[in-house]
């Protein structure tokens, strides 16, 4: 494919990580939903996963309630955080009896001490796991021997690692093989190369295309996927069949 | 080569990064350059406070593809007494054709008088220099308008144009007051807008496209070019016109 000053994705397009709403430090740029959906049709992605901002850093049980007004039915689909406590559990279970959860999405409790750890997030990864919701975990806020450990202990439960950077490089090869349900999100994956790599050693059906727009331009890792060696066929499965069926409960490799 | 325009990537290591899996593999940059036109690549060696040894190194690595690869010289002023001297070599003998700086390896923010030398050096050459510019004291980018007062024919990049909001502000207007101040765009940060900001504000002949390759893969890089929300005409300056023009190439 000869490279244009203009792109557009050639095959179906679903977004795995898009954030929305503000952060108490950083206004986003999109300020509604409507804004949002013309961003995403500037780069020619049809669906999107989101979350929202306040999830992150302020509170995951107020952050999914502002979600619900960026709520979309055709395109928009919601992603709620969750924290191992009695409180945020039972948010996410509520909106599961209501069928509405498809994924969940670690909110950081690390920072104030609560370790990634059995004792302390058993009661919510066992809830997870039995379940089949699958649960997408920050690499920025992790810590590699938790993950490996942990993950380690609910062999069902299927996860999506998401923004490995390239100071995670030395992390993601042993983690995706101690962990064979986790998959890779390839929003910030820029060491050189390392796309074509990482399919070649554990196959394309282990990674999903994410933007972590607004934290990062949306248009950037599609253009990248799409000059690389893979496959059309894995270029299909990374940028929407793979997501489509983990949040389908069919994410498990066994 | 993209619709015609010549793509040149300013901003490129030569060197084993093995901590963030970087290695400077030709091969496979190669590929990455290819699988989306880029046509030259500018690379540096900052990782020898001699400057010597990196110059040296990145020397052989362009002779192994002198048609895709331009090398820039390197020197320090942790060694300052030899700063001149390899400087003349690099440039004249070593056949590298512009300088890099990396200010965080130093105790001197870069407008200080210990880094004057190489200014002086290349403002009687008319030579390009490249910073690693961000937010640390040494390397803020607002720094920049002092040296390109004093030193009216070099020109000043600013590597990573700042990388995040308030260094990148500073560059912009650094830009803006001096005609001699470029802005260069890779970052790990990618956030959104910021291709736009530095076209808008500081002008399209004024952003240089950089990748920062072997430790990012230069097609992200680019694709945050291609993708951005600039007219055709303002992406042909940044992935090449601007740069063929600062370097004479």
């Amino acid at each position: 494919m000869s490279t244009q000053f203009t792109f557009r994705p050639r095959v179906p397009v679903f977004d795995a990580n898009v954030r929305v709403g503000d952060l108490h430090y950083q206004p986003s740029p999109c300020r509604n939903r409507e804004q949002l959906l013309a961003e995403m049709d500037r780069h020619g992605v049809d669906r999107a996963l989101i979350y929202h901002a306040q999830t992150e850093e302020v509170s995951p049980i107020d952050g999914n309630g502002f979600l619900e007004e960026w709520l979309d039915s055709s395109r928009l689909f919601p992603q709620w955080s969750i924290t191992p406590t009695p409180d945020s559990l039972a948010q996410v279970q509520g909106l599961h009896e209501e069928g509405r959860v498809h994924s969940v999405r670690l909110h950081n409790a690390r920072k104030v001490g609560l370790p990634f750890r059995p004792w302390a997030c058993g009661t919510m990864l066992s809830w997870l796991s039995e379940h089949r919701i699958p649960l997408w975990i920050p690499l920025p806020d992790a810590d590699a021997d938790e993950l490996a450990m942990t993950l380690s202990a609910f062999p069902e439960l299927v996860t999506v690692l998401v923004g490995a950077h390239y100071s995670h490089a030395l992390w993601v090869r042993p983690l995706m093989t101690a962990v064979p349900n986790a998959y890779l999100e390839l929003s910030r994956i820029e060491p050189l190369g390392e796309v074509e790599a990482l399919c070649e050693e554990f196959g394309a059906e282990r990674f999903v295309y994410g933007s972590w727009y607004d934290r990062l331009a949306m248009g950037t890792m599609l253009f990248y996927l799409h000059h690389t060696d893979i496959s059309e066929s894995e270029l299909e499965l990374i940028c929407a069949g793979n997501l489509h069926r983990i949040l389908q409960g069919e994410g498990r490799h066994d | 080569m993209i619709e015609e325009q010549r793509v040149i990537d300013f901003h490129g290591h030569t060197g084993r990064l093995d901590l963030y899996n970087g290695v400077d593999d030709p091969d496979l940059i190669l590929g990455a350059m290819d699988k989306v036109g880029i046509d030259v690549s500018c690379v540096f060696n900052i990782f020898h406070p001699d400057g010597t040894t990196g110059n040296d190194i990145t020397a052989r690595f362009v002779a192994e593809h002198p048609d895709r690869f331009v090398g820039f010289a390197y020197v320090s002023p942790m060694m300052a007494e030899g700063m001149v001297a390899e400087l003349t070599r690099a440039i004249d003998e070593l056949g590298l054709v512009a300088i890099k700086l990396y200010p965080p390896y130093t105790q001197w923010d870069l407008n200080e008088p210990i880094w004057h030398p190489i200014y002086e050096f290349a403002n009687e050459r008319g030579l390009a220099i490249i910073f690693h510019t961000g937010s640390d004291p040494h390397s803020h980018p607002g720094l920049l308008a002092d040296c390109a007062a004093k030193f009216p024919n070099a020109n000043f990049v600013s590597g990573h144009a700042g990388n995040v909001a308030e260094p990148r502000a500073a560059a912009i207007r650094a830009a803006q007051e001096y005609p001699n101040i470029y802005l260069e765009t890779c970052s790990t940060f990618r956030t959104p807008g910021v291709i736009e900001q530095l076209v808008n504000e500081a002008g399209a002949d004024r952003v240089l496209f950089g990748s920062d390759i072997a430790l990012m893969d230069s097609r992200p890089q680019l694709g945050k070019i291609i993708t951005a929300d600039i007219s055709d005409e303002a992406k042909r300056l940044v992935c090449g016109g601007n740069a063929a023009r600062l370097l004479g190439i």
